[in-house]
């Protein structure tokens, strides 16, 4: 397993952020747990409100002025510690929200510290070829018949103009063909979904198999019927990584963000029981009991 | 035939002309075929081999491209107040046809992705909700910041939201509101940038930089939003115009000094396009004077030169016409809003409607540009939705309304939107409008192409539907054009497209115009094609006039240019069903103006009307099974405008 890989377990994720949290109460709050009545401040902290102070304000803070920002600390230490002693944490919305958002941001931080390798991303492609594979694109021409217009007979009308478009050059100019419309006589290199949106929903399924030269159909669009030449047909090809290395790097970590987030809640949800009792009453929708992780 | 039976008459002598004699008797004794060629055109190879693609070598547009100039998402303050929880990737990726799960938890996904999209969160508090949420503790310790949080977490997120909108407008803000320069607004400006640049994909989907800029003074709705033609790295220059003072003015003379700047700094281009003058009180399109001071030069030169757009219809109301402005226009009376400004605070009079509606503002346009020498109304079209959902979901049958709270759900039928007892001002969720899309002919699909399309105002609006318009005016289409297989060659070939202009009549010629529309391939047959015109009389006065010019089915047009027969109506509200076996899948014609006075500003533009289909609300009903208001709509015919075409006499 390379240090890429193992980057990437989410159990080890949480290992990580819990060594930071657990880092985090050590150097902050000094000796900090709820009894301690030591409070400490690291000369390094010291710098760092003065640092704000200077960013805010465009100048260092004054002797008095620094005095009052180590003050004020030290209150903010005192008024958080008996806070959390009280147990004023517990059940406050904003911060359980705002804890949780910490907790999330700091798993999806994770999830794209370490940039994607090529291999990764080009396994990914391969993983999911429909994301960015086009298709086959075809270059077709099409004569359109308007069957409301020519009522019963567009059907006839449509074979007897087959007939004789396949005894004719495949080349032959068929401008004065077929009934006027802003439908494009000639499409190159379109995809189906390019297709499908100007002849409306399953006409390039329609037109997957007609052979390339010959004249095919009807085709039944929304519009009425047509009368299709394939030209050309060309195979879709997965786009090499270099061409789209962006936009996969982007999916890619789209889901990958999303899967460390699902996976660390699934390891930790391991560890704890939850009970979810049943509600009071039908009627009482917001305030049902559950424990969650 | 789809079009006025002079038309048709003339078409099919153009088919016969150029075939063979027999087509016609083949046609009659049914078992040939009309319309083809004889075999000597058949066997006919070109000799010269021109390029096979009749599009290679051309570099007009070909088809138009759908998209969404006006996405709100989280990071907008009321947006976030209103239970919105998807950002701006979501939104992006929810255009490009992605499946997503919506604000309230339902799954949604579009009937086909989406060409382009602007995210344009508001300017003025951009990133306050993710800061409020965050419990931000210099907003949390003023007694509004504290009183909107406790009303969010107690489920009271609408009434929240209401109460920040209105708040703004009277300038209220509490103390730690974001403003550009802080950390807090930097990283929301910084975060939509990047959402933009990540999912913009040139040649298949454009995500564009922009933001709204939300200028609301007394509940007045002066919205814009402004477009970046550029790149993140451009847009990253600037931070965006604000309306609150000290930074921002509500001012849109500032905005436009605001944008000359930011051009010059960034070097992108930028435009403003003005969203709902129907909430304006009358203060969208001034004519006498602006802010307290009289139009000049200047404000008319500035708008024309920042605003080429107007957002003519969005879920907040349509505002190409009014009823009362146009009585004898039976169309005009479309999901209007009508009943206040924006935040209710000021109920509407009938004075204020002129200046609020886009095509007064066009007719009014033509007389500021005698007066001052520059039309600050010669706008072009597009729709879009001003959803605050991050889902540009405004298709009838999958509607996901205008904020959170307006998803899916039983009760969004009967529910209040705004309600203002000292002004009388409600609005029922039922009135919310399902509208609209930004239609643009751009060359291709990139930020740099549609913008410029936009610029030359190359561009529709629609409700909701994605029928494909072309309009061109010139003086010489004659009728045959009309049946030219393509209509676009010969458009560009003999006139100017929407948004162009016309200027000096030659001796003894009117305006000729070829019009066509190709219904949406998912959506409605069209009922008919209209053509508003508006100009300035022998006095000096402005007139409008509508004239249908192709419609479906047997109904003809009469000598004053009108087919007052209704197109009919296959709707069945209970079913929530239609069927196109009226209308026509396709109409196009040539019209030239029957009543031309070369010496007469005008201007034209052709409105095409589908065929009745159920609206939201109908699909509602259907689906849940409830029971609607009284008076609720149910049914619509969806609709889209076109740019004008403007004729300057001596020019």
């Amino acid at each position: 397993m390379g240090l890429r890989s193992v980057l990437r377990e989410p159990l080890l994720h949480f290992a990580v952020i819990g060594a930071a949290l657990f880092g985090w109460y050590q150097w902050g709050g000094g000796e900090s747990g709820s009894g301690s009545t030591r409070i400490a401040i690291t000369g390094g902290h010291i710098d760092h409100l003065a640092a704000s102070y200077a960013k805010a304000w465009r100048r260092p803070p004054t002797e008095v002025e620094l005095k009052g920002l180590i003050d004020d600390w030290v209150r903010e230490e005192i008024a958080i510690r008996e806070a959390v002693a009280a147990g004023l944490d517990q059940g406050d919305t904003i911060i359980r929200r705002r804890l949780r958002q910490k907790f999330e941001f700091l798993i999806e931080d994770l999830a794209q510290a370490v940039p994607p390798t090529d291999e990764e991303l080009s396994a990914w492609l391969v993983a999911n070829p429909s994301v960015f594979e086009p298709g086959p694109r075809v270059t077709l021409r099409q004569i359109y018949l308007n069957s409301d217009q020519r009522g019963p007979s567009a059907a006839a009308d449509a074979a007897a103009l087959l007939d004789r478009l396949n005894s004719a050059d495949p080349d032959a100019e068929i401008d004065l063909l077929g009934d006027p419309t802003m439908l494009p006589p000639a499409i190159d290199r379109a995809q189906a979904r390019d297709i499908d949106r100007l002849f409306g929903p399953g006409f390039a399924d329609q037109i997957a198999g007609f052979v390339p030269g010959a004249w095919s159909g009807p085709v039944k669009s929304v519009y009425g019927l047509h009368l299709v030449q394939v030209r050309e047909r060309i195979e879709g090809a997965l786009p090499a990584l270099a061409e789209i290395r962006p936009l996969v790097e982007r999916e890619f970590l789209t889901e990958r963000r999303q899967q460390q987030l699902d996976a660390v809640y699934e390891a930790l949800l391991a560890k704890y029981t939850v009970v979810i009792e049943p509600r009071h009453g039908a009627s009482a929708a917001s305030d049902s009991p559950s424990e969650e992780p | 035939m789809y079009m006025k039976s002079r038309n048709r008459t003339v078409l099919l002598a153009l088919l016969i002309g150029s075939l063979t004699p027999c087509a016609l008797a083949d046609e009659r004794s049914g078992v040939g075929v009309s319309g083809i060629a004889d075999q000597a055109q058949l066997d006919k190879v070109h000799p010269s081999k021109p390029n096979y693609s009749p599009y290679a070598g051309r570099n007009y547009p070909t088809m138009p491209l759908f998209g969404e100039t006006h996405m709100h998402t989280s990071y907008s303050m009321d947006a976030g107040a209103f239970g919105a929880r998807l950002g701006p990737r979501e939104a992006y990726r929810f255009a490009r046809g992605e499946e997503l799960i919506s604000n309230t938890g339902q799954p949604v996904k579009l009937s086909r992705p989406l060409d382009f999209m602007v995210v344009a969160d508001h300017s003025d508090g951009m990133g306050f909700f993710p800061q409020l949420m965050g419990g931000d503790p210099q907003l949390l310790a003023t007694p509004k910041g504290r009183m909107w949080y406790d009303m969010i977490t107690g489920g009271r997120g609408a009434e929240a939201a209401m109460d920040i909108i209105i708040s703004f407008g009277r300038n209220e803000m509490p103390d730690g509101f974001p403003t550009p320069g802080t950390t807090a607004y930097r990283n929301a400006w910084s975060e939509t940038i990047k959402a933009a640049e990540e999912y913009n994909e040139p040649g298949r989907f454009t995500a564009f930089i922009g933001y709204e800029w939300t200028s609301n003074t007394g509940g007045n709705n002066l919205h814009r939003n402004v477009i970046f033609r550029g790149d993140g790295a451009q847009a990253r220059l600037v931070e965006p115009f604000t309306t609150l003072p000290p930074l921002g003015s509500d001012n849109p003379v500032d905005l436009w000094q605001w944008m000359a700047e930011a051009e010059a700094k960034t070097g992108s281009e930028l435009l403003a396009i003005a969203h709902n003058g129907n909430l304006s009180n009358g203060t969208m399109f001034p004519v006498v004077e602006a802010f307290g001071k009289k139009l000049d030069k200047d404000y008319v030169q500035a708008r024309a030169r920042w605003e080429p757009l107007y957002e003519v219809t969005q879920m907040k109301g349509t505002g190409e016409a009014h009823p009362y402005l146009s009585p004898d226009d039976e169309f005009a009376d479309f999901e209007i809003w009508d009943r206040a400004n924006l935040d209710g605070s000021v109920a509407k009079t009938q004075d204020m409607l002129e200046f609020e509606y886009a095509r007064s503002a066009l007719r009014n346009g033509l007389v500021l540009e005698a007066r001052l020498g520059t039309n600050p109304y010669k706008f072009g079209m597009i729709g879009s939705t001003d959803a605050h959902t991050a889902l540009v979901a405004i298709e009838e049958d999958n509607f996901f309304g205008k904020v959170a709270g307006q998803e899916p759900s039983p009760e969004r039928l009967t529910k209040t939107f705004l309600d203002n007892p000292e002004t009388g001002a409600k609005i029922m969720d039922w009135e919310v409008s399902s509208s609209g899309f930004a239609a643009v002919w751009a060359t291709e699909n990139t930020r740099e192409a549609i913008f410029d399309a936009m610029k030359r105002r190359e561009t529709y609006a629609t409700t909701g539907t994605r029928v494909a318009v072309r309009f061109f005016g010139g003086w010489d289409f004659d009728p045959a054009d009309a049946g030219n297989r393509m209509p676009a060659s010969i458009g560009y070939a003999k006139g100017v497209p929407m948004g162009g202009d016309l200027r000096n009549a030659p001796d003894g010629k009117a305006p000729s115009f070829l019009v066509a529309a190709l219904k949406d391939p998912l959506g409605a047959n069209l009922d008919r094609i209209q053509i508003v015109k508006g100009w300035v009389d022998s006095n000096g006065k402005t007139q409008e006039r509508v004239f249908d010019v192709a419609v479906s089915g047997n109904r003809t047009i009469d000598a004053n240019g009108r087919s007052d027969t209704a197109v009919g109506n296959t709707v069945d509200v209970a079913e929530a069903t239609w069927t196109n076996t009226i209308g026509a899948p396709e109409l196009i014609t040539v019209w030239r103006d029957p009543d031309f006075d070369s010496r007469q500003r005008a201007f034209y533009y052709a409105r095409v009307i589908e065929i009745p289909t159920p609206r939201w609300t109908a699909y509602d009903v259907k689906h849940f099974g409830n029971e609607p208001l009284p008076g609720t709509v149910m049914v619509l015919q969806e609709r889209a405008y076109t740019s004008p075409i403007w004729y300057t006499p001596g020019g």
